[in-house]
């Protein structure tokens, strides 16, 4: 990992943080408190007692709990893991109760650091209509919409207002019903009157709304850091368009075509978010891009993200290392103007799936795991040869991150990695990813939230080559000891000759 | 008399056409030509074939081997005399679960007999209600597990009683 640049490391207060999560991301910030000195303590369910995250760290402690899930789950029990092991803070990872307002609150009554922001800021962005309303009081665009109404003409106008084309909605709907895409303004009365009236048959309730349709959303994220004190820097954006079942699975950083100013205009929006929430912590903003390059914010997640090292490669930053300073009260680690970024950072989601079967979750053995190394990649995960994939816990089980002196180099190496790991005993989506990089519109970064749909067919698997099965055909029936055998046992004329080999 | 392996259900078969000086392997009638034959155990190998290095990535499963070659995964499993009767036959005995899940109703006791197509068992995964059906005419042998337990994906929840035919 590279060290926080802006000098030497800063000193802390804590000889020992907690770490209240698992999988990858605990093994991630272990890392780092090793290289800062920093005692790990990691907690776990029963049946994760072996895994990796509970060996690497100096100690462990056992929650118990109905699921595993609710065992990560238990902010009484993990306060009680922390105080009985002697940790000075708590580290939440992303996910569980990392942006939990509750947690983060019952963390510092106990007398000890939460590693992220206060409860308030969780709270305040954790809703989404208390964050949109603080998005657009300090002028953070957020998606023009007609809040619900029964008056048509006044709806009318409103509508027309806000430009074209515009998702017209039952207030009370679902199922796709009283809902429609208007285009142009002659459209509009005739769709808002359908609308209605269709939402006044189905729920009884004729109020309609509307919001600006963004066609081929993407999706823009600003890494952004606060000290708690009205300071607020960015550390540039990432872009996640690259989506399944609305999560993402591809991450790069920076973005792939995105003029300069559009980039300065979406990054500063987001450093002013923060500074005006008075965030502490390392924090993202995300947006939603149109294609005409309206960029509307779409929510603030008050944590890690998943894709940070991305950023961490471009910047050279350590950000765990930053979040435990923040907290700490060292405060920015340097200006905005000495922020720079280099090359092209590229993260792929490894996640047991079956890209053929809509994506659905995948359960299996680690059988084989042989990863790629070089200095451009990190491999982050926490899977160990014959551990079981179940259906505890989330389906992602690695990241592969690639850095390249350019977009290209960054997707060529992600490719040349991707077919060169082998993490055999789970389907996983591993050559589905490596079909995407290798898709020309990935290449030409046409990337939009409905790439995975609109390329369905071209990223379907190929059909399997005669050569490349009568290899694998080979090289499966030389594994076997039946058709070994057949091999090597030689048959009784031949013996007196000596056996084939040796 | 050739060995049998099949690769997303499609069967193939391997001859050996000869031992020394090297070996030579008909694959569906497709003749290569095989060196470094030492080529046994998991893990990272390499085989010469047909004048090719072909490096791959072998892994022993109970049905066959997962192999990570030519950058894509491919799993290749064994067809013996009886799992080959039982796939050209009247399809498979076993009603196996799709996806990791629970299972919320059983609507077949052993002994019962059930038309292809009629649903033995409904589980839920993923939030979403499915139902698991016979995959052909015939009786119930054995249920496998009960309302409310969960099972991991490709776990045999029902199995149907073999044909008298195929004895």
């Amino acid at each position: 990992m590279t060290p926080s640049p802006a000098g030497a490391a800063r000193p802390v207060p804590f000889r020992k943080i907690l770490i209240a999560n698992r999988g990858e991301i605990a093994c991630r910030i272990i890392r780092t408190l090793r290289e800062m000195g920093i005692a790990s303590v990691s907690i776990h369910h029963a049946v994760e007692a072996r895994a990796r995250h509970v060996r690497e760290a100096d100690e462990a402690v056992e929650i118990a709990g109905e699921t595993p899930v609710a065992a990560h789950l238990d902010i009484a029990r993990i306060i009680e893991a922390a105080r009985r092991t002697g940790a000075d803070a708590i580290h939440p990872g992303y996910g569980f109760l990392s942006e939990n307002a509750r947690f983060a609150r019952a963390v510092t009554e106990a007398g000890l650091v939460f590693i992220g922001p206060d409860a308030d800021a969780i709270a305040l962005m954790g809703d989404k209509i208390s964050a949109r309303q603080f998005a657009e009081e300090h002028g953070v665009p957020v998606a023009p919409s007609v809040m619900p109404t029964e008056d048509l003409p006044d709806f009318l106008k409103r509508a027309a207002g806000i430009g074209f084309p515009l998702l017209i909605k039952a207030a009370a709907g679902g199922g796709g019903k009283g809902m429609s895409i208007v285009r142009s303004a002659a459209e509009l009365e005739g769709a808002a009157r359908l609308a209605s009236s269709e939402a006044q048959r189905y729920f009884g309730d004729g109020r309609v709304y509307a919001e600006l349709f963004v066609e081929r959303p993407r999706h823009i994220e600003v890494q952004v850091l606060g000290d708690g004190k009205g300071g607020a820097i960015h550390l540039f954006e990432r872009e996640c368009s690259v989506q399944r079942r609305f999560q993402k699975i591809i991450e790069e950083a920076p973005a792939a075509n995105l003029s300069p100013a559009l980039r300065d205009e979406i990054c500063a929006s987001a450093a002013r978010l923060a500074a005006a929430a008075g965030y502490r912590n390392a924090g993202t903003v995300e947006y939603i891009l149109g294609a005409d390059g309206r960029f509307f914010f779409l929510e603030m997640n008050t944590r890690l993200q998943v894709e940070h090292p991305v950023t961490e490669m471009i910047t050279g930053l350590d950000l765990v290392r930053l979040q435990i300073e923040i907290a700490a009260g060292h405060g920015l680690p340097m200006h905005q103007d000495e922020v720079t970024a280099h090359g092209h950072a590229i993260e792929c989601r490894i996640c047991a799936e079956d890209p053929a079967r809509d994506f659905l979750p995948e359960t299996g053995t680690v059988l084989h795991l042989d990863v790629p190394r070089a200095p451009h990649l990190r491999f982050e995960n926490a899977l160990d040869r014959g551990q079981r994939v179940t259906a505890d816990f989330d389906p992602m089980l690695a990241k592969l991150v690639a850095h390249g002196p350019d977009r290209a180099s960054a997707t060529q190496r992600s490719i040349e990695a991707l077919r060169e790991l082998a993490l055999l005993g789970v389907k996983t989506n591993v050559d589905y990813l490596a079909r995407v990089l290798e898709h020309p519109a990935f290449a030409a970064g046409e990337l939009h939230t409905g790439f995975v749909a609109e390329h369905r067919n071209a990223l379907a698997a190929p059909e399997l080559d005669r050569q490349t099965a009568d290899r694998a055909l080979i090289a499966a029936a030389l594994g076997m000891r039946e058709f070994h055998s057949l091999v090597f046992d030689v048959p009784e004329p031949h013996a007196s000759i000596g056996p084939w080999r040796n | 008399m050739p060995f049998k392996l099949a690769i997303d259900g499609k069967p193939h078969s391997l001859t050996i056409l000869a031992r020394r000086p090297q070996l030579v392997v008909a694959v569906d009638g497709r003749r290569h030509v095989v060196e470094t034959v030492d080529a046994a155990g998991d893990g990272r190998r390499a085989l010469t074939i047909d004048g090719a290095e072909t490096g791959f990535v072998r892994a022993e499963t109970v049905e066959g081997a997962l192999l990570r070659i030519d950058g894509r995964t491919i799993e290749v499993r064994r067809l013996d005399a009886a799992t080959e009767a039982s796939a050209a036959g009247s399809g498979a005995h076993l009603v196996r679960a799709p996806m990791p899940g629970i299972v919320i109703s059983i609507h077949k006791t052993a002994g019962d007999s059930v038309r292809r197509g009629e649903t033995v068992i409904t589980i839920e995964s993923m939030k979403l209600q499915m139902k698991l059906d016979a995959p052909r005419d015939g009786e119930i042998a054995e249920i496998g597990i009960r309302e409310g337990e969960g099972f991991e994906k490709d776990a045999v929840l029902a199995r149907l009683a073999a044909p008298a035919s195929e004895g």
